[in-house]
């Protein structure tokens, strides 16, 4: 019977290589990474410090190229037709010589370099896309229809590779600490990150559910990986278990859209809905409700937030970093996407929904977080709330609400990265000092990195010339624009409960006296996570003064369907 | 009700009939059997041999490690299986593809191997 | 050079004590004679700057915006840097710039435990520049920014500098003032949506407070106007702090180290009222009417509150925090009469309250120095032991309970006046019964700070102070920081009019709306002219 089936060739998709490259670099990277480190498994003492080195101006022709392959001109074009050849090409070596002193002065590791790399590779690549290809041709598709790559995916591409860069440099100083030495949680994000990227990009339902598998199994493993610490565990195991239950319940709603729309392509679903054909929308609602579930608990949004707490707490606090940035980020991006993309039509349905998310998420967010003396605990009921201001962005549903959750969502990242980044440092071997007494007196002992944790838990209450107060701002703006007064009203007055969860830690940093036996007897803090602590508060301030270029990107990075044709 | 939900009237319906069919036939056995407990018959069966311990024991660590490469690798067969037989409907796209899938899995093993994890210790 | 005042003066004199606060972020935290030698120059350049307004503002047209700055800021969010000065600013600006070097004078030898006073003087500088830029904002987004950028720093006085339960009040100060905030910054948006242009029915989409000002809610439904008010309403009234929001402000002050209470009670409490006649009450008239005696009442019931939370206190510093409730309440009622003399008054009130109360904390600090007590039962005969400190706080206190001749008088009096009459559609009877009840309010005001007076300053001194060494006059410093307070008491109190002609023309500017769109008014403006000669 096999050989009667006839042998005409498969129509293969057409590929736009350049338009995968973030993610290719990423995901390939990873490959090669761990092929790397299981074949070659110790470098010889004499070798390693230099290798490291060279990694640093790899990484800057790495990037070069990257953007240089991304787009359809060699990157800096411009800047080289003004300088001359001669004097670009000697300053790209300089820059390159300078990366390698920089990556020399961090003091890190084999692995983290690596990952660095790749990091900033991806996101030269990501920006040579969105700065050569699709300003200039507007959105495409990457493979077939099932990819896009447009603004919005561009730039939450950007979010997940800044993302991976920053924690890796956490990383490594943690991993040293907690002597977890190994390429395994460097391999595991970058593929995580990978997942995010088809995630922000997906056209099809079905694409998305492999974007989020991939992202979820590897944080699985993340969450689980300090093999010592036995809230780690419990921390991955519940996670799974509840992140599998999750994966079933979007299943099933996609199978429920199929079984409404007849498709999975959000192209086909969109072009199905709003034509008008759906008479008996009672399987649509069930499809809407499932996949909220199921996204509500990858976005950790109430009530299906119960596994963060514990797993927030229990995780090893860089993975935690990464959790609340970067899977937070693909989660808003693949809500975003099928809601307004696909199921755009029929906003009036699905939106009450998302209202009564949003509602339940701040008041849970906030409320729940002010009775935690976990330091860990807290921040994790605060990115609930934070959810729930983000999916206020969202009840919006319209081109200002888009704008506002992107831009939330980079905000947050560096918010959040800095936050737990400076959470790392303090904490001590074993994750153990992170209790609010733990952090008393500590901006006597560590005064820098205590003014750097008020900013950002500050930028997290909101306030003003902080990149917190803006990204509350264009979400409120949203609501009050989409005339939703009861939503912005209830915003605003989680936010002002959630300040309390804040100021109660910048207390304890400044007012209570430390005690003889604090965990935290001043270890140096390790210098590359000193660096994306300060690159994280950089961009807090920065675009808090100034937000105007983000924001700009914001609202130039719309989503957009294309069709096969 | 829509058509569509509709046929699933029918899915339903045979579950429960199937339900009501175990529940009588295992009622229908209970009304009918001779029923005389002892100690001897109320023991678990295993094979003839006395049952010793604890209901829970452990089994050994290692056996996991194995039986989750060899379910990674037995998964590669389901995929394998179909492509190979539309060989030529694929064309070089196909083989570029399997090549890269048996390339990801084959890392899995070098991984495993030097994490001395084939070893039985 | 009035092309400096016009084109970068605003801007300066806003940031100079910012730059001063980086400047000194550079030098080590040992200096400290350097820190405070830079914290003074800067808050003095500020003062200088602030003079020369003074004098280069043009009088005869101090109802309408001068020294415009109008540059581009933050786009996306439409929000511009515009900045401006006119009467009903100026006199707040000058308060302001003029209260902080003092304390930093104060600071010089006065650094409340724990030291570190390179902190503790650039919070000072960072809030002064959130103050002046709240009064020179001219958009609504950049008040709002100025208006948070003066809680931080205060909340980390209180929280680092202050008294025992410093937590517990530190806290309670910022989230009452965050609350209110946060639903202003609703109104605010609402605002932005809803204003349309009077004439071409176009929605205008901006946060110029010029322009918002101009329309004074045209296009705005009734129904929203009120609730837009009412969150700003709530705003601005936590900051005044108006009944029954005030709660956050005895333990604040009480709290708070000396300069902290100062600044707290001199100008902070001014943004909230500022707020009011510049922002609430000019950009929606109507909600403003409807909701005046709702104002008034709450205002009156902090009169009297106050004044009996007064006489139940037992601490000096905690009376002087009740005091403050019901003198804001005298302000309030005047802004709540919406007219011409009634917002004058509160303006003056305002001033008036910031210097007499601004100087009385200073006195509790002082006392507290000496005394290491505030507890009013354990204090006494002040006049023997430091017979000038005695005579300062009875000054204080006679201006304080308006005394005629001295500052005080100008802000409680006309406030009641005016509500005899308040603008067209509001209730005559109801502003009437308010002003029974405020008058009644300034008995019990003279009842209270008398009793301080007398328990405080004179009799014998209790024997556990008789021979204190401690317990001496007042010093240099102190004698510099608080001279100039002193004599603007006396002399605002002799020639009110410095402060009236100012503010004045701008108040009726302000009001034209109210006025164009009510067509009453004019009689109580005509008259409160006539009186005050602007």
């Amino acid at each position: 019977m096999l050989a009667q089936l006839d042998a005409t060739p498969v129509e293969t998709p057409e590929i736009v290589w350049a338009g995968l490259l973030p993610l290719l670099i990423l995901s390939a990277g990873a490959l090669l990474l761990v092929m790397l480190r299981s074949v070659v498994k110790r470098l010889p003492a004499d070798v390693e410090p230099h290798l490291i080195t060279a990694i640093g101006p790899i990484t800057v022709l790495g990037m070069w190229f990257a953007a240089g392959l991304a787009g359809t001109d060699v990157p800096l074009a411009g800047l080289r037709d003004d300088m001359g050849e001669p004097a670009f090409y000697i300053g790209l070596a300089l820059v390159m010589v300078l990366a390698g002193t920089l990556v020399r002065t961090m003091e890190i590791g084999l692995d983290a370099a690596i990952t660095v790399g790749l990091g900033l590779s991806a996101f030269a690549a990501t920006w040579g896309i969105w700065d050569d290809r699709w300003q200039v041709t507007g959105p495409f598709n990457a493979i077939g229809d099932q990819f896009a790559v447009d603004g919005f995916a561009l730039l939450f591409a950007g979010v997940l590779a800044a993302s991976v860069v920053l924690v890796a440099l956490l990383l490594d100083g943690y991993l040293r600490r907690e002597s977890l030495d190994g390429p395994e949680m460097y391999v595991l994000m970058l593929l995580s990150a990978a997942g995010g990227i088809v995630m922000t990009g997906a056209n099809d339902l079905i694409v998305i559910f492999l974007g989020i598998e991939t992202l979820s199994i590897a944080v699985y493993v993340m969450a689980a990986m300090h093999n010592r610490r036995t809230e780690s565990q419990e921390a991955g195991l519940k996670y799974f278990v509840l992140g599998a239950f999750a994966s079933a319940f979007l299943l099933y709603g996609i199978a429920f859209t199929y079984g409404a729309t007849g498709s999975t392509n959000l192209v086909d679903i969109q072009i199905f809905l709003s034509s008008g054909q759906l008479v008996d929308n009672g399987l649509l609602m069930a499809a809407f409700g499932l996949l909220l579930v199921g996204f509500g608990f990858k976005i950790a949004a109430a009530p299906f937030h119960a596994w963060t707490p514990d797993v927030y707490q229990g995780a090893p606090t860089p993975v935690v970093a990464f959790m609340a940035s970067a899977v937070k980020a693909a989660g808003f991006a693949a809500l975003l996407r099928v809601f307004m993309l696909g199921f755009f039509s029929h906003v009036d349905d699905w939106r009450p929904a998302i209202g009564a998310l949003a509602v339940l998420t701040l008041i849970v967010g906030s409320v729940m977080a002010i009775v935690q003396s976990d330091v860990k605990r807290m921040l994790a009921y605060s990115s609930i709330s934070h959810a729930g201001f983000i999916l206020v962005g969202v009840h919006a549903a319209s081109l200002a609400g888009i704008n506002s959750v992107a831009f939330y969502a980079v905000a947050y990242t560096f918010l959040v990265i800095g936050s737990f980044g400076v959470l790392t440092v303090v904490s001590g071997v074993g994750d153990r000092a992170t209790s609010l007494d733990d952090l008393n007196g500590m901006a006597k002992r560590r005064p820098v990195l205590a003014f750097m944790f008020t900013v950002f838990l500050l930028a997290q209450a909101g306030v003003p010339l902080t990149a917190g107060f803006v990204a509350k701002f264009e979400v409120i703006n949203a609501a009050v624009d989409s005339e939703f007064y009861w939503l912005a009203i209830v915003a605003m007055l989680t936010a002002v409960v959630s300040a309390f969860l804040y100021l109660r830690i910048v207390l304890s940093m400044y007012l209570g006296t430390a005690d003889g036996d604090a965990a935290d007897l001043g270890d140096p803090i390790p210098k590359a996570a000193g660096l994306a602590i300060g690159i994280a508060f950089a961009v807090t301030v920065g675009f808090g003064i100034l937000p105007g270029p983000l924001s700009d990107l914001a609202s130039d990075a719309l989503p957009a369907l294309i069709g096969a044709g | 009700m829509s058509d569509y939900l509709r046929s699933y009237l029918t899915v339903g319906i045979f579950g429960l009939v199937g339900v009501a069919l175990v529940g009588v036939f295992l009622g229908l056995g209970r009304i009918l059997r001779p029923d005389h407990p002892n100690l001897a018959k109320n023991e678990a069966y295993e094979s003839g041999v006395e049952p010793t311990g604890d209901m829970w024991s452990q089994a050994n660590i290692r056996y996991y490690v194995f039986a989750l490469l060899f379910v990674m690798f037995d998964v590669e067969a389901v995929f394998i299986f179909p492509w190979a037989a539309r060989l030529e409907a694929y064309e070089v796209f196909g083989l570029i593809e399997m090549a890269i899938f048996i390339f990801i899995l084959l890392l899995g093993l070098i991984y495993a191997w030097r994490k001395g994890v084939l070893k039985w210790v | 050079m009035p092309e400096f005042l016009t084109d970068w003066g605003l801007l300066v004199i806003t940031f100079v004590p910012l730059a001063g606060a980086l400047l000194m972020m550079l030098i080590p935290q040992e200096n400290e004679e350097a820190h405070k030698q830079v914290s003074l120059l800067a808050s003095l350049l500020a003062l200088a700057l602030g003079i020369w307004y003074l004098i280069d503002f043009n009088y005869s047209d101090a109802g309408s915006l001068q020294y415009v700055v109008d540059e581009s800021w933050i786009e996306v969010i439409n929000s511009r840097l515009i900045m401006g000065l006119d009467g009903m600013s100026l006199p707040l600006l000058m308060l302001s710039v003029f209260v902080m070097p003092l304390v930093f004078i104060y600071s010089w030898d006065h650094i409340p435990h724990p030291g570190n006073a390179k902190s503790f003087l650039i919070l000072m500088l960072i809030l002064e520049t959130g103050m002046i830029g709240t009064f020179l904002a001219q958009d609504l987004i950049l008040f709002f920014v100025f208006f948070e950028v003066v809680l931080l720093p205060m909340f980390f006085m209180i929280a680092v500098w202050g008294g025992e339960d410093r937590r517990y009040a530190s806290l309670k100060f910022f989230l009452y003032t965050l609350f209110g905030s946060a639903l202003m910054l609703l109104g605010f948006l609402a605002l932005f949506f809803l204003s349309k242009d009077p004439t071409t029915g176009e929605l205008l989409r901006t946060f110029d407070m010029r322009v918002l000002s101009d329309v004074a809610g045209a296009g705005i439904v009734r129904s929203s106007q009120l609730l837009i008010f009412g969150g700003m309403f709530l705003g601005f009234g936590v900051k005044v702090p108006l009944f029954p929001f005030h709660t956050w402000l005895p333990d604040a002050h009480t709290q708070a180290p000396t300069q902290g209470s100062v600044i707290l009670a001199a100008v902070l409490l001014k943004l909230g009222t500022y707020g009011f006649i510049r922002i609430a009450i000019p950009m929606l008239p109507e909600a403003a009417e409807a909701w005046a005696p709702w104002i008034g009442l709450f205002a009156v019931i902090g009169i009297i509150y106050g004044a009996l939370g007064c006489l139940a206190q037992t601490d000096m510093k905690r009376l002087i925090a009740f005091s403050s409730v019901a003198h804001m309440g005298f302000v309030m009622l005047g802004i709540a009469t919406l007219t011409d003399f009634g917002i004058n008054a509160a303006i003056f009130g305002m001033v008036a309250h910031g210097l007499i109360t601004g100087m009385l904390f200073f006195i509790a600090g002082s006392v507290k120095e000496r005394y290491h007590t505030l507890e009013i039962k354990r204090l006494g005969g002040m006049l023997l032991q430091a017979p000038k400190l005695g005579w300062i706080l009875g000054f204080c206190v006679m201006a304080s309970l308006g005394l005629p001749g001295l500052a005080g008088f100008w802000g409680e009096f006309p406030a009641i006046l005016a509500a005899y009459q308040p603008a067209n559609g509001i209730p005559e009877e109801t502003f009437r019964g308010y002003m029974v009840i405020a008058a009644v309010g300034t008995v019990l005001a003279a009842g209270y700070l008398l009793w301080l007076l007398q328990r405080t300053a004179m009799g014998e001194a209790p024997e556990e102070f008789a021979n204190d060494p401690e317990i001496v006059d007042v010093k240099r410093i102190e004698w510099i920081a608080w001279a100039p307070f002193l004599f603007l008491i006396v002399l605002f109190g002799v020639a009110p009019g410095l402060i009236f002609e100012i503010t004045d023309p701008a108040v009726v500017e302000s009001l034209d709306n109210c006025l164009q769109l009510e067509g009453g008014c004019e009689g109580v403006a005509a008259a409160a002219q006539a009186t005050f000669g602007g």
